[in-house]
């Protein structure tokens, strides 16, 4: 097991690196200049200020020196400083907004765990009811309503003073005050609600095949209540494959929130990200990619050990 | 001076001010108050219900809140963008700077003094200017900041642009000279500057924060960064705090060489959001008002009409190019032809409702410089369809093809430019492919003349002569010259009105070359911004709207 | 003769077509699913006969009914040049539809199955390289590689395409939007094809343990036979419920980049680009149908995929208890 997990952790630098390699290549062979970028249509790239910027940004020498420079750093941890905020170490920039961008993946996924899972739960026990079809169909309508139109709907209804509702005088609209502020519930609903549909059928899947085995048969034929062989064992089991995706639903979400961070003004790393592409920053660019990548990588492994650990038929050679 | 599409137009917050919500209890015991202030309104807070606060002289003035975006920096000898110079100017300082009203007036600098030959520009710096952490400013700093400016570690994009006329500058830029020749230090308060020419127009680009005084040791000390941490300026206020893509938060400067402020604080959030419904919600103080909501708030039964200010229009154009070397572009009877089919009014009546007005010429109206008399390309049908007849290129199936080009990054063509287009096609039966492209890419192909029509891009002036329309864009040298536009007859007025010391000889030059370049054509001139709306919340005085960016906020007053 | 007792192709399509066939009794069973059909039908149907069936053009701009709510003339109103709206959103919708199919067709079905299919199979170095590409490309936030193929790739796709139409008798394919087809569906393909070569790699390993692949060897069955015409139709059916389940998100990735302003260019019109002007507060509360239009149709089809995927995977699926 460990051999594995050590030959996985290797591959990591590995394909961030070749990551890296087809990025760079990417936007460099593409069209757009950086330089032009940042002087807009404004100012001529022939004089002398532009060429002396251009090789403070270390834009001169030959791509594959530039991109060897930049690997070199990047293993040191040392990302390089934005283009487009000129002398603002990416790192610094990256961090904060990525930490807004998990707080808000974080209050989204706790509103979808906390709606789903119980949710799910509980369809599960109402199997040939009215209530599994119709609570599984409400949760894909409100998974498939677009973001771009969810958003500006929640913001109407619940941010200005509003006349269909009495006494409410609106929550603040845009900005972000943190987790605890009451400014993230437009935005945690609108990316946690569609996640609910998501829950809600894993572990009503979950929660079935779990109330099939036959050791739940054995519990009912102890004599055990039905609420107490649903809190100890089925429960417990059907929410372990939740837990293993729960990595990879974190991990996704920090990238998904562009359109809402948008509309909202939130300071994320989704607005970095697009607004990076556009203005060709291409350091900020190159660490945003990296940076996901490795997440991405890393979650898989760890929904992959997981599995393993839960499931103990699972070998990984 | 960057792109300003009508998209952007519309959806861009522009200004923002604003009053705190969460106000303190500050009952005054005034003493000793500099400002005079009578005892400011009392509102509830959640700390200080019924406490009776003995506040600091400093603290009175109130608060400000507007939105805004994060800078890309906040270096003066960097900032080339109006994100960064709104703010800019508010921390810093040059010799001279623009006041309100656009005029050129002194700043650090007591007085000037400019010798017969137009050359040589002496400057007295004022005894009481001081940086924010107290220190004099002196000649040396002047001349250390400008040569900072043009260095070839600060690698500034902009420093040739604006410094580029001081003698001895380009050496010293590409590192053939340690320092600037033309700048000598008189005595402690006295500095002297040498240009290559008489040219009139060097103060004004003097205005512009690239030449703007900083603290030596500071900014060595600071590094890189030395404006995140330490931004250290003679402005009217300084920076207290900064939380990137959060706030940025200015208090006034109480030793402000220019007199004393009102104002206590300016908010400015940088996330951006709803503007509108902010403004409402009462979390900022003043918005713009977009496309869309401006129908309500021109109604006068709707309560925000009471806040409803008119904004004097920008000094900025938005316009069509064409390459004059790319048939059909070179015959310049088509090229008339297009200016002819286009009813402009319409357009910005119907359409953009107003927001903007038609252009039919290039410098905006009330712009320092521009004379009256002259005549546009206007609307008529007749004309244009006679001028595409007489043309080499009347024949469609014969003409080249045409594409327009436009940067889109918001997802969408501007509204008048495709209404222009089928008027295109219905009067003139003139097909256009219209290709956007991204930011980036488009400014690569600009750059590299290779755009047969280009739209979507604005102008906007960064000091207010003519030269930074007229020369600037249609110089056949110019490298922002991007429809190889080449007409030596234009070219030599240009060059003659670059140093002509007489006013109004100048103004005649410009006028001439005005009316050259609305009768070749070179583009199809759109949309001056017209009267821009704005809200201001009541408690708010003082606060005008100007075309370009100055510095404003010290002007400003809030009353409970 | 008893039924079940045939020789071995005939049983194989036997049960293709059974199992198949049993499913799809079980859906038409199912009122949503053909509530769910029948939308999707009348949308993209409209989508395409829009042409024939509208009497505005997309681009017709009547400067005399600008911003009109809707009325008899213009059922769904008007934008701010005067555009009937609903001609607009049908538009709209055959963009989305030939993008979304074209991106589902090429990624996630011909590339993604065969990359499944082969890497299953041949295991070893094969599956290798092919998985560990696949998590090369994946890993690459998905908007972004979407992101930095349309600005990268699709300028020099039109210096090509405008080659080709100067030199040769082909005409108009830029403006029929032919390049932009080409490079968001690429975009949307590099989206696509891992999860459903995943999913293939998954049944055919299984599908190795049984012993009725080394039967078919041994009587001679080529591989590509096998691969084909044996295992394929065994991978089917989570095959169908993934597909129709990413038509979903398939429709909101398209949606999403024309939203920034990468997918369909202008004039043509596209429902991300209509909802990017329009979902913002204030055109909710004075022009409500300029948002509604294209954000309902969006929210139809993608609500009907998604209700399909759910009814196929339980016919599929059946959990009986």
């Amino acid at each position: 097991m460990w051999n594995y997990i050590i030959r996985r952790l290797l591959w990591v630098p590995f394909l961030l690196l070749v990551v890296s390699f087809i990025t760079f290549m990417l936007f460099r062979l593409g069209p757009g200049d950086p330089i032009l970028v940042i002087l807009g249509n404004k100012y001529d790239p022939k004089s002398q200020s532009v060429q002396n910027l251009r090789e403070e940004l270390g834009l001169d020498k030959p791509l594959m020196v530039q991109f060897a420079n930049y690997s070199i750093n990047f293993f040191q941890g040392d990302f390089g400083e934005s283009f487009r905020y000129r002398g603002q170490s990416v790192r610094k920039l990256i961090s904060a907004k990525m930490w807004v961008s998990a707080q808000l993946s974080l209050a989204a996924l706790l509103i979808s765990t906390t709606i789903g899972i119980p949710l799910g739960f509980f369809i599960a026990h109402k199997q040939g009811g009215w209530q599994d079809p119709a609570i599984v169909t409400i949760c894909l309508v409100v998974m498939s309503i677009p973001v771009m139109v969810f958003v500006p709907v929640l913001l109407w209804v619940l941010c200005l003073k509003n006349l269909w509702i009495p006494f409410w005088s609106g929550i603040p609209c845009s900005g972000w005050g943190g987790l605890f502020d009451q400014r993230i519930i437009v935005p945690a609903l609108s990316m946690g609600l569609p996640g609910v549909a998501i829950f809600v059928r894993l572990m009503r899947a979950s929660t079935l095949d779990v109330m099939k085995q036959d050791y739940i048969m054995t519990a009912h034929s102890k004599g055990l209540g039905q609420f107490v062989i649903d809190t100890r064992h089925v429960f417990r089991n059907a929410i372990i494959p939740i837990v293993t995706i729960l990595s990879f639903s974190l991990a996704g979400l920090i990238g998904g929130a562009i359109i809402t961070e948008t509309i909202m003004g939130i300071p994320g790393i989704g607005r970095l990200a697009v607004q990076s592409v556009f203005d060709r920053d291409y350091p900020v660019i190159m660490a945003i990619t990296l940076i996901t990548a490795g997440f991405f990588a890393i979650a898989n492994l760890l929904a992959d050990i997981t599995y393993a650990l839960v499931d103990p038929r699972i070998r990984y050679g | 001076m960057k792109k300003v599409s009508l998209t952007l137009l519309c959806f861009v917050v522009l200004m923002a001010l604003g009053c705190s919500n969460d106000a303190q209890i500050n009952l005054n015991v005034s003493t000793a108050d500099k400002n005079e202030q009578s005892a400011k309104s009392v509102s509830s807070s959640k700390d200080n219900t019924g406490k009776l606060q003995i506040e600091s002289n400093g603290k009175e003035g109130g608060t400000f809140r507007r939105l805004w975006s994060d800078p890309p920096t906040l270096d003066p000898h960097l900032t080339k963008d109006t994100t960064s110079a709104g703010i800019v100017v508010e921390i810093f300082s040059g010799l001279v700077g623009l006041n309100t009203d656009l005029e050129l007036v002194n700043d650090l600098a007591e007085s000037w003094d400019i010798d017969s030959t137009g050359t040589i520009y002496t400057f007295k710096i004022r005894k009481n200017a001081k940086f924010h952490n107290g220190k004099k400013v002196t000649a040396e700093d002047v001349k250390w900041s400008l040569e900072r400016s043009a260095s070839k570690e600060t690698a500034s994009p902009v420093a040739e642009t604006y410094l580029g006329d001081i003698v001895g500058l380009k050496d010293y830029m590409e590192g053939k000279a340690d320092n600037i020749k033309g700048l000598k230090v008189i005595d402690q308060l006295t500095i002297q500057i040498t240009i290559d020419a008489p040219k009139p127009y060097f103060l004004a680009k003097l205005s512009y924060p690239t030449s703007y005084v900083l603290d030596r040791d500071v900014v060595t000390a600071g590094g890189r960064n030395w404006w995140l941490e330490n931004p250290v300026g003679t402005g009217p206020f300084k920076l207290t705090e900064y939380k990137i893509g959060e706030r940025i938060v200015l208090t006034r400067n109480d030793n402000y060489h220019l007199g004393p402020i009102d104002i206590y604080k300016v908010e400015m959030y940088l996330g951006g959001g709803q503007s509108m419904a902010m403004y409402e919600n009462d979390e900022i103080d003043i918005t713009g008002v977009g496309l869309f909501d401006l129908d309500r708030v021109l109604d006068p039964q709707e309560p925000l009409n009471k806040d409803l200010v008119v904004a004097p229009p920008g000094f900025s154009i938005s316009y069509i190019g064409f390459n004059t070397t790319m048939p059909p572009f070179d015959d310049k009877k088509f090229r008339q032809a297009l200016n002819y089919a286009i009813d402009k009014k319409m357009i910005a009546k119907d359409v953009l409702s107003d927001l903007v007005v038609p252009a039919y010429r290039i410098l905006p109206p009330g712009f320092p410089g521009r004379s009256e008399n002259i005549d546009g390309l206007g609307y008529d049908q007749d004309l244009a369809k006679k001028l595409l007849q007489e043309s080499k290129y009347s024949d469609s199936s014969s003409r080249p093809r045409i594409t327009i080009t436009v940067p889109g990054t918001g997802g969408t063509l501007g509204l008048d430019l495709e209404v222009i287009l089928e008027m295109w096609k219905q009067t003139l039966d003139v097909e256009v492919e219209i290709q956007q492209v991204e930011w980036a890419t488009f400014l690569e192909e600009l750059d590299r003349e290779a755009l047969q029509v280009y739209a979507g891009l604005g102008w906007e002036a960064d000091y207010p002569d003519p030269q930074d329309f007229l020369d600037i864009l249609f110089h056949s040298k110019s490298a922002q010259n991007h429809g190889q536009h080449s007409n030596s007859e234009l070219d030599n007025i240009l060059e003659q009105a670059r140093v002509e010391q007489d006013i109004n000889k100048r103004i005649e030059l410009y006028r001439k070359a005005e009316q050259i370049i609305v009768e070749e054509a070179y583009w199809v001139p759109l949309w001056f911004t017209g009267e821009q709306y704005a809200l201001i919340k009541p408690k708010v005085q003082g606060y005008v709207l100007t075309p370009m960016t100055v510095p404003k906020l010290s002007k400003l007053k809030i009353s409970e | 003769m008893i039924q079940g007792i045939k020789t071995e192709p005939e049983m194989d399509s036997f049960q293709r077509k059974g199992h198949i066939h049993i499913a799809f009794d079980r859906l038409i069973r199912k009122k949503i699913a053909i509530a769910c059909l029948v939308i999707l039908a009348i949308i993209y149907f409209s989508g395409i006969a829009v042409d024939w069936i509208s009497p505005y053009g997309y681009t017709d701009q009547d400067y005399t009914q600008i911003r009109q709510s809707p009325n008899f003339s213009h059922w769904v109103g008007t934008d701010r040049a005067g555009r009937d709206v609903l001609t607009r959103v049908l538009w709209g919708v055959q963009n989305t539809l030939i993008l979304t199919f074209v991106g589902m067709l090429t990624g996630g079905l011909v590339l993604g199955v065969t990359m499944g299919l082969v890497s299953g199979y041949f295991g070893g170095y094969v599956d290798g390289i092919i998985q560990r590409s696949g998590e090369v490309v994946s890993s690459i936030p998905t908007f972004f590689l979407i992101l930095i193929i349309s600005a990268t790739i699709r300028p020099r796709v039109i210096e090509f395409v405008r080659w080709v139409e100067d030199n040769s008798f082909l005409e108009g394919l830029i403006r029929g939007g032919i390049v932009d087809y080409f490079v968001i569906s690429l975009s949307l393909v590099s989206f696509g094809w891992i999860g459903t070569a995943r999913l293939v790699r998954g049944q055919i390993l299984y599908l190795k343990e049984t012993q009725f692949i080394d039967a078919a060897r041994s009587i001679g069955v080529s591989t590509s036979n096998i691969l084909f015409r044996h295992l394929l139709p065994n991978a089917i059916s989570p095959l169908i419920v993934t597909v129709t389940m990413g038509m979903g998100s398939m429709i909101g990735a398209e949606i999403f980049l024309s939203w920034i302003g990468l997918g369909i260019q202008p004039p043509r019109p596209s429902l991300g680009v209509m909802l990017w002007e329009s979902s913002n507060i204030s055109v909710i509360r004075t022009e409500p149908w300029l948002m509604f239009a294209p954000g309902s149709v969006a929210f139809l089809m993608v609500l009907a995929w998604n209700l399909l995927g759910d009814a196929l995977n339980d016919v599929f699926n059946p959990r009986t208890y």
